[in-house]
């Protein structure tokens, strides 16, 4: 992960939207800053608002209340200004499937501006960079998902925005061209701001610096994705592994009277052995006492493992666990 | 309104990349060239069947609006089935493919995204129609004279009656996903139109003069007499600026709705 200057400039700006479709709030105040160089991870189940959040920071439609500044202008105010600083791959990448992929890049570079003169130079730079020069001549309707991907990142990538936002970048694309949508990404986020929505959590912690999770319109989480995992680890499990079913009972009572368990469950109970998972107060690692203990009363011990929780656990505790609104 | 053209610009090709484009371009000169024809040899029939009666009459009519006159006003039936399959595409093949997503995003204010939309449409129109002209030098070719004035009211009544049903389809077109409804639903309003000139002929007194105000057709035929009314101008100036705004609003729609 990269470290940012903390004094790179703020270029997305958000305040407190609101967007409501009749009585159903599909954002409720939701704000937040960007600097320059931040790639910035939306994570959110399915309806939780992270399409409608882009939606209208793509200016696609305005909020009911709240505003966007990008690079200090207001959104809103001057759409069609500030549009052109913002590049869009939406979720499933549509296209003109009837125009060739040069003849659109070209209708793209038209509509954002870029002058006559550096036309040209500006498609060719784009296509090589996403690698579509091969199949430039052809037309989009005939080209695989993963080339459709590519010309999708390719538009909006023309006239070299400030903001790129991409819903779900790579979705539906094969492992190999993961990875070099993923390398792709990264190096983009050197100069611009990012943002991202993705299902893939582990994509996440490998490419974004900042991580927001949205869960039915609302924020619940939002910092670094190291802030997020140690802000939820104040309690974090061991797992034990017993070796002697027999001797579970005996086990599970020397486990419970140990200092800083707070609690434990049966994870999986197999003819010749048994897991435990013991819930830690923060602070706490009693991983040396198990072992030493165990020894002493004779019971066999596989294994014993601190399990931090990852930004997998994170989501799942945040956006399934419906109680836990935390602040970060 | 510079992105309009860049818009429009991008209608045309995708028009002729695909084989809608090029089938309708068909259908219209295969159409056009057999009407054409057919009025030629019935002028030159009439016109020697009233030379042997010793009579001039129909030297009076003139080639050029006789032939022209017709021509565009049984074009306008072509126009009446073309028009539907050109703005079927329109908006609503956007809709359905959702690349109206991002149009959206991109630098167009939604008056250029339908203005864009609607030129494009009138380019193609345009291209359609006016190599038609090779047909007055046709004229020339053959021995008959030119008469300027009723050539340019012919063009310009045709030009305007197919920018309004143009103006209706590409209304249509901004309310649906689906390319089919917006043809059948068009080609339907479209049939509607042109019976409200039947609807004038049939009835009389305020009913009559009613259905000739609101028919397309009935102001579009006066161009095709040689006639240029103001009124009849302005009919076409309302109706296009009418659906235009209703596509707008239409398109409008998505800052309210899911």
């Amino acid at each position: 992960m990269q470290i940012k200057e903390p004094d790179a400039p703020i270029v997305v700006k958000v305040e407190n939207l609101v967007k409501k479709f009749g009585n159903y709030k599909a954002l409720d105040d939701v704000s937040f800053e960007l600097r320059q160089g931040e790639i910035l991870g939306l994570l959110g189940p399915n309806g939780a608002g992270k399409t409608t959040a882009m939606r209208i920071l793509t200016g696609f439609f305005p909020p009911n209340h709240g505003r966007v500044w990008i690079r200090g202008k207001d959104l809103f105010q001057n759409p069609r200004e500030v549009k052109k600083s913002i590049g869009y791959l939406p979720e499933t990448v549509h296209l003109y499937l009837d125009m060739r992929v040069k003849e659109f890049l070209s209708f793209v570079a038209a509509v954002k501006g870029v002058s006559h003169r550096r036309r040209n130079k500006e498609i060719d730079d784009k296509l090589s960079l996403c690698g579509l020069w091969n199949v430039r001549n052809r037309m989009i309707g005939k080209l695989s998902k993963g080339y459709r991907q590519r010309v999708g990142l390719a538009q909006a990538m023309i006239a070299d925005p400030d903001v790129l936002i991409l819903d779900e970048p790579t979705s539906g694309l094969d492992p190999k061209q993961i990875i070099e949508i993923r390398s792709l990404i990264r190096e983009l986020g050197r100069q611009r701001t990012l943002i991202l929505s993705t299902h893939i959590l582990p994509e996440v912690s490998m490419v974004c610096d900042k991580v927001m999770i949205i869960n039915k319109g609302r924020i619940v989480a939002s910092g670094t994705t190291e802030e997020l995992e140690s802000g939820l680890s104040e309690k974090y499990e061991i797992y034990v592994v017993i070796g002697d079913p027999s001797k579970k009972e005996a086990a599970l009572a020397l486990l419970a009277a140990l200092e800083g368990v707070e609690g434990q469950r049966i994870v999986e109970e197999k003819p010749e052995q048994v897991s435990v998972a013991l819930r830690i107060s923060k602070g706490r690692d009693p991983r040396a006492e198990i072992s030493r203990l165990f020894v002493r009363h004779d019971i066999p011990l596989l294994e014993v493992r601190a399990a931090h929780l990852s930004l997998e656990d994170i989501f799942m505790k945040l956006v399934v666990d419906e109680s836990s609104q935390r602040k970060f | 309104m510079r992105n309009a053209f860049v818009l429009a610009g991008k209608e045309l090709r995708s028009f002729f990349n695909s084989w809608i484009g090029i089938l309708v371009f068909l259908f219209f000169y295969l159409v056009a060239g057999v009407f054409f024809t057919i009025l030629i040899l019935s002028y030159a029939k009439i016109s020697t069947e009233t030379a042997r009666q010793g009579l001039e009459a129909v030297e009076a009519m003139g080639l050029t609006r006789y032939a022209f006159g017709s021509l565009f006003l049984n074009l306008s039936l072509v126009l009446m089935l073309l028009v539907p399959v050109m703005t079927m595409r329109s908006l609503a093949e956007e809709r359905k493919l959702q690349t109206l997503e991002l149009l959206y995003t991109y630098p167009f204010s939604d008056f250029e995204i339908v203005w864009g939309k609607f030129l494009g449409l009138v380019w193609i129109f345009e291209l359609l129609f006016l190599p038609t002209v090779v047909y007055a030098g046709l004229i020339k070719w053959l021995g008959g004279s030119i008469e300027w004035g009723p050539l340019l009211t012919a063009y310009l009544g045709f030009w305007l009656l197919g920018n309004a049903y143009l103006a209706l389809g590409l209304f249509i077109s901004s309310l649906t996903e689906s390319q089919v409804i917006s043809a059948i639903v068009t080609l339907t309003l479209l049939i509607v139109f042109w019976m409200l000139d039947w609807a004038s002929i049939v009835t009389d007194g305020t009913l009559s003069q009613f259905f000739k105000t609101l028919s397309p057709l009935s102001h579009y035929r006066e161009f095709s007499l040689g006639i240029i009314d103001l009124s009849n101008v302005v009919y076409f100036l309302f109706f296009n600026l009418y659906f235009l705004f209703m596509t707008l609003r239409s398109v409008e729609t998505r800052n309210w709705k899911a």
